[in-house]
């Protein structure tokens, strides 16, 4: 069950996850002390058995993955056709944000008076300086 | 079989894959005969240059009390809900500036939010490991507040994002720190498909994003701890389709290309990447201009295109808001550089549904809208 990121570094979820991790450890008691030996296979045998057949499932089910994959990449298109894709989608289409191209009325809205519940509000006009 | 056997087989097995990983690496290497950058360069594409009056800070919403964690637009293009550690949603008109609705959680430590495809209700997840839905028509309470309407439960870690399927007010997909991503039916509360988990080629670490592919949405890409990003056919969740190899460090933020065919990612390791989601291939990186100083450099949190895909917003943990150009993969503009942008890390960013507006969430409390305020050259 684990509530915290794996890397240190993606401070948002971090942040919170540390203020949640601080207060488990409050309740955790002190660990119980060690049991007498046992013969092996007693205790850890069975289990060690079983999580070591799930690893090599997964890793078996991985390995077939991976030689598909492989095989795949027999047939692939180079990333150049992917490339000349990227290039053709953006061709006549209309962009808002860009200095250039065609345009549509309704984008200037951001710049224009809009009757709010407070009386009128005039937003900065666009084209004029920011400081 | 006897443990040591088994200890022999798993050894045997791991080398396989080492050897089979390394081999996929190289062979993918030999077919990346050119990256976009390169492409449109040869084919006569020149970058974008804005001058610094161009883009500009249109509007700030300020109401939350906390840092902002995620923003979401309504399709219906002028409504935000946005969701910050003050453990508030709050809804905005962001022509007017004003807040339509202030949500209290009853699990402050949210960390993402979604606006359905009606723009009646809205989404909202974290710590709680439970995904929150919320009508905004509903009666408010004794108190004030608006009631749950339902309640997703069923993840055994942090709901990292979540997204509504385009068009289905009453399916929704979740990623989460326990490693999976979930497809949720609303009207019963109950999980119609757990992507990962148990199942083989599922992340192997946190979860932290997710994007659904609004041309097919059939097809959704979560991006992970795990370094990787991976894509998913809802309708077969016992595998991924797709694993995406590149970055080095966590996969903070997915996006899928308007045309549908392809996806950015936004990493831990400082560089935004574009995939070719059908053949996998890295497309290209955009990594940021050499630094003066090596250590600290600030992490991709949050992207998103423009709506033609020509230009690529990426916010960072210093504040910084690349404006990338897609084609040239060179940074056209810095909004942070603007007198008037946030004062803290960018922690999510999105469009509205026409294009024309930029929405930027930050630690300084703030919401901001960014719009093309310069002269246009209309061809």
């Amino acid at each position: 069950m684990s509530m915290t990121s794996s890397s240190g570094s993606t401070a948002g979820r971090v942040e919170a996850g540390e203020a949640a991790r601080s207060d488990k450890q409050q309740q955790t008691t002190p660990p119980p002390p060690p049991p007498l030996p046992l013969p092996q296979a007693r205790t850890g045998g069975f289990l060690g058995r079983h999580r070591l057949s799930a690893a090599i499932t997964r890793l078996d089910q991985e390995i077939l993955s991976l030689q598909e994959e492989i095989n795949e990449l027999e047939t692939m298109d180079p990333s150049s056709a992917a490339c000349q894709e990227v290039l053709l989608s953006m061709e006549g289409k209309p962009e808002p944000l860009l200095p250039v191209g065609p345009e549509d009325v309704s984008w200037d809205r951001w710049f224009q008076r809009v009757r709010s519940s407070r009386g009128h509000k005039w937003w900065t006009h666009k084209g004029s300086d920011f400081s | 079989m006897s443990v040591a056997e088994l200890k022999e087989r798993h050894a045997a097995a791991t080398a396989t894959v080492n050897d089979l990983r390394e081999r996929l690496k190289q062979k993918r290497q030999l077919l990346l005969d050119t990256d976009v950058a390169s492409y449109a360069l040869s084919h006569g594409r020149t970058p974008i240059s804005f001058s610094s009056t161009d883009l500009v800070c249109c509007r700030t919403l300020r109401g939350h009390t906390g840092k902002v964690y995620s923003l979401d637009w309504t399709p219906e293009r002028n409504r935000i809900v946005s969701a910050s550690q003050d453990g508030r949603l709050i809804v905005w008109n962001a022509l007017t500036s004003q807040k339509t609705h202030a949500i209290k959680l009853h699990c402050a430590w949210v960390m993402t939010c979604a606006f359905a495809p009606s723009g009646q209700s809205v989404a909202c997840g974290g710590l709680d490991s439970a995904c929150s839905i919320f009508n905004l028509n509903s009666q408010v309470d004794r108190d004030g507040n608006i009631p749950i309407s339902r309640i997703l439960t069923g993840h055994k870690g942090y709901v990292s994002s979540c997204q509504y399927v385009p068009d289905q007010e009453t399916r929704l997909i979740t990623s989460s720190g326990d490693q999976t991503c979930v497809l949720w039916d609303i009207t019963t509360g109950q999980r119609i498909s757990v992507f990962g988990g148990d199942f083989p080629s599922g992340h192997t670490a946190d979860v932290l994003s997710l994007s659904i592919n609004s041309a097919n949405s059939n097809m959704f890409v979560s991006g992970s701890c795990d370094a990787t990003a991976r894509l998913w056919d809802i309708r077969i969740a016992s595998r991924a389709v797709r694993t995406y190899h590149g970055h080095e460090g966590d996969v903070n933020t997915v996006k899928f290309f308007p045309d549908g065919q392809r996806f950015g990612t936004g990493s831990d390791d400082t560089t935004c990447r574009l995939f070719d989601m059908r053949t996998g291939h890295q497309l290209q990186v955009y990594s940021r201009p050499h630094e003066n100083n090596d250590n600290d450099v600030p992490t991709v949190t949050s992207i998103a295109f423009s709506i033609s895909g020509r230009l690529l917003f990426a916010g960072y943990s210093n504040g910084d808001c690349y404006v990338w150009d897609t084609l040239v993969a060179e940074v056209a503009f810095n909004l942070g550089t603007l007198q008037n942008s946030h004062e803290g890390r960018i922690s999510c960013l999105g469009l509205s549904s026409d294009g024309s507006a930029l929405c930027t969430g930050s630690w300084d409390k703030n919401l901001r809208i960014w719009a093309f305020g310069g002269h246009r050259m209309v061809i």
